[in-house]
C-alpha cells in the first residue's frame, strides 16, 4: 500500500498554530521574588522586635540575630555540618531504596491481580499505621544504630509510593488501551507507550508523598533512636542544653530543605505531565 | 439485490478491485454470523445479554452505519468486530478468517478520541505506524504522516499537544491515525458524539469527501439518525436490549449528500420517518427497561 491512496482535500494548508511570544515585564517576572524577598524580611524583623520586648522568656524565644549566629557557629565550629551530611545522606539512601522497592511492586500491584490480593492487606496495614508505633520494635531488632534510622525512613516512604503508582495503573483510561490495542501494539509496547506514561505524574506524586513521610520518618528515628546523629538528634541536644537559638536555626534548617524538596518535586511533576495542569475538558 | 444498489452508489476501494470480489456476487468482507454477546456479573452469577442472534454481512467499500437506542450493544457489536471482545456464541469473519484480536486490517475511531495526551499530533499519528512490523523507515512515515494530516486539515499542528487543541480538532487527530496506515476496515464508534453540534456537521461533510476518496469500508456506530443518513449506504437499526439487527435499510439518496437539496428531500425526509418511528418503540422500550 502506498500513501498515494491518502489524497489530499484539496485544502491549503493555511491552517497553522499561533503561537506568540510573550514580552513580561521587568517587574512582573521578579514580582514573586520580590514579595517573597521583603515578606521574609518583614517575618525576621517581627520575630527580633518581639523577642526584644522580652514578652515571652527568651529561654523559649530567641532573637532572630541569635538564631542566625548560632547557625553561622554551628556551621563554622562543624557542629551542624556532620550531622546535616548525615541525615542527608541516610534520606537519600533510604528514599532511593524505598523507590526501588516501592515503585516496581506497587506497579506490579496496578497490573497483577494475583500480586494485588496478596500484598494489598499488608500494604493498606502499613499505610494506615503511624510509623512512630514501630520505633520500639525496630530498635529492638535492630539497635540504636544507622539501620534501625533507615529502616523507618525506607518503611515511612515505601508505602505511599507503592500506594500511587498502583493506583495509576489501575485508573488507565481503558480507552487508551484499546487505541494501543488496535493500532498494533503488543504486550510490551502497551506497557512501555501507554500504561507507564499514563501512570508517570502517580510515581511522581508517590515521591512526593514518599519525601514527606521519608522526613518524619528520619526525623523520628533521629529523635527516638538515639543513634548519637543527624539533625533530629541535634534539635534534641539542643533542647536537653536549653539552647534554644541552636533548636530554632536546626528546625529553621529542616523547614527550608522541606520546601526546597517540595517544591522541587512539584516543578517536576508540572515538567514530567504538563496534560495534567491543563483542564482537559 | 442488496450489493446492486450499494455498487451503484459507491466504487470499490481500488487496492482490493484486484482480489476475487470483482463480480456481483461479492463475498462478504465481515460476516457476522449468530453472534450472541454479554457480560458477566460474577457477584450475581448473572449474564447480561447484549447482542442476540446478530447476523449481518458487511461489503468491501461500503459505509455502514448502526444506529439504535442507547444500551442497545451497538458499541458491544463494534468492540466484537475490532477484536476486543469474543462473541458467547457465533462467529465473525473478516475476508474468511475468525477475528481473534486486533489486526492491522482494522482501525478504529473513539467516541473520547482516546488521543496519547503525552504525544504531539505528529506523533500520535505515528503511533499507528511505529508499533507494526515491519516497521515502516522514518521517511516513509513521515510522508503518509503528512498526507494524513493534510487530509483532515491539520497541517501545521504537528507540533501541538491534544490539549492544546479543541475537541473537534482532536477527534481530527483521531481520524488522522485511523487513516494513516491505510487500514482496509475503519470501525468508528460514534465518532462525532462528543464534539458540538456546529462542529459535527462540518466534520460529518469533511469524512464524506475524505472517505470518498480513500474508500475504506465504514462501520459507523451513531445515535444520530439524520447523521446515518448523511453518510451510510446501509442503515442497521439495532433493536434494544438484547440487541438484534431489526430492519437494514438501503439510503438511496445521491451523493455529495451535503449538496443543498439533498438533506430537505423529501426521500430524506421520508427515510429519517421511516426509521425513527421503527426506533421510536425501541427508545420508549430502553426507557421502561426495568420491566424486563
Amino acid at each position: 500500500m502506498s500513501t498515494g491512496t491518502l489524497p489530499s482535500t484539496g485544502t491549503p494548508a493555511d491552517s497553522s498554530a499561533v503561537t506568540e511570544a510573550i514580552t513580561r515585564s521587568t517587574w512582573s517576572r521578579f514580582r514573586s521574588l520580590i514579595i517573597t524577598v521583603v515578606n521574609l524580611a518583614l517575618f525576621f524583623t517581627a520575630w527580633q522586635l518581639l523577642a526584644l520586648s522580652e514578652v515571652i522568656n527568651p529561654l523559649f524565644f530567641p532573637k532572630a540575630t541569635d538564631m542566625f549566629s548560632a547557625m553561622y557557629h554551628g556551621f563554622a565550629d562543624g557542629i551542624i555540618g556532620p550531622q546535616l551530611l548525615h541525615s542527608v545522606r541516610n534520606f537519600t539512601i533510604g528514599l532511593l531504596i524505598a523507590g526501588a522497592i516501592g515503585i516496581p511492586l506497587g506497579l506490579l500491584m496496578g497490573g497483577v491481580r494475583i500480586i494485588d490480593l496478596i500484598l494489598s492487606p499488608y500494604v493498606w496495614a502499613m499505610t494506615a499505621l503511624p510509623r512512630v508505633a514501630l520505633i520500639p520494635l525496630l530498635i529492638l531488632i535492630l539497635g540504636f544504630g544507622n539501620s534501625m534510622q533507615l529502616t523507618i525512613i525506607v518503611l515511612s516512604a515505601v508505602f505511599p509510593m507503592m500506594v500511587n503508582c498502583m493506583e495509576g495503573v489501575k485508573t488507565v483510561d481503558p480507552s487508551l488501551v484499546r487505541a494501543g490495542r488496535i493500532f498494533g501494539a503488543n504486550q510490551v509496547q502497551l506497557y512501555g507507550k501507554v500504561i507507564l506514561p499514563f501512570t508517570l505524574p502517580f510515581v511522581i506524586s508517590g515521591i512526593n508523598q514518599g519525601i514527606a513521610r521519608g522526613l518524619v520518618g528520619m526525623l523520628i528515628g533521629e529523635l527516638l533512636g538515639g543513634g548519637g546523629k543527624g539533625l533530629g538528634f541535634l534539635l534534641d541536644r539542643a533542647g536537653d542544653q536549653f539552647d534554644a537559638p541552636m533548636m530554632y536555626a536546626t528546625l529553621l534548617l529542616l523547614a527550608i530543605i522541606s520546601v526546597g524538596l517540595v517544591q522541587g518535586t512539584r516543578w517536576v511533576e508540572r515538567r514530567a505531565a504538563p496534560w495534567r495542569t491543563f483542564a482537559v475538558a | 439485490m442488496r450489493q446492486a444498489t450499494r455498487q451503484a452508489t459507491r466504487e470499490p476501494r481500488p487496492q482490493t478491485g484486484d482480489a476475487t470480489d470483482t463480480t456481483d456476487t461479492q463475498e462478504p468482507l465481515i460476516e457476522i454470523r449468530g453472534v450472541s454477546a454479554g457480560y458477566e456479573n460474577k457477584r450475581a452469577k448473572t449474564r447480561l445479554i447484549a447482542l442476540r442472534d446478530v447476523e449481518l454481512d458487511i461489503y468491501r467499500g461500503e459505509f455502514l452505519a448502526i444506529v439504535g437506542p442507547s444500551g442497545c450493544g451497538k458499541t458491544t457489536l463494534i468492540n466484537m468486530i475490532a477484536g476486543f471482545m469474543k462473541p458467547l456464541e457465533g462467529t465473525i469473519r473478516i475476508g474468511g478468517k475468525i477475528v481473534d484480536g486486533p489486526g492491522p486490517d482494522r482501525t478504529m475511531v473513539f467516541q473520547d478520541y482516546a488521543v496519547l495526551p503525552w504525544r504531539t499530533v505528529y506523533n500520535n499519528v505515528k503511533f499507528a505506524l511505529e508499533n507494526r512490523h515491519p516497521r515502516p523507515s522514518k521517511a516513509a512515515m513521515a510522508e503518509r504522516i503528512g498526507h494524513a494530516l493534510e487530509l483532515v486539515s491539520l497541517t501545521g499542528f504537528e507540533k501541538s499537544y491534544p490539549y492544546e487543541l479543541s475537541g473537534g480538532m482532536r477527534q481530527r487527530v483521531g481520524i488522522a491515525r485511523a487513516l494513516v496506515s491505510d487500514p482496509e476496515i475503519l470501525l468508528m464508534d460514534e465518532p462525532f458524539g462528543a464534539v458540538d453540534a456546529m462542529t459535527r456537521e462540518a466534520m460529518q461533510a469533511e469524512f464524506e469527501k475524505i472517505i470518498a476518496e480513500t474508500g475504506q469500508t465504514v462501520v459507523f456506530i451513531t445515535h444520530s439518525i439524520d447523521e446515518a443518513l448523511t453518510l451510510a449506504d446501509r442503515v442497521v437499526m439495532v433493536s434494544n436490549r438484547p440487541g438484534r439487527v431489526k430492519e437494514i435499510i438501503d439510503v438511496d439518496l445521491p451523493r455529495s449528500r451535503f449538496d443543498e437539496g439533498v438533506k430537505r428531500s423529501e426521500r430524506f425526509g421520508e427515510l429519517r420517518e421511516y426509521i425513527w418511528s421503527e426506533l421510536q418503540a425501541e427508545a420508549l422500550g430502553a426507557k421502561t427497561g426495568a420491566e424486563r
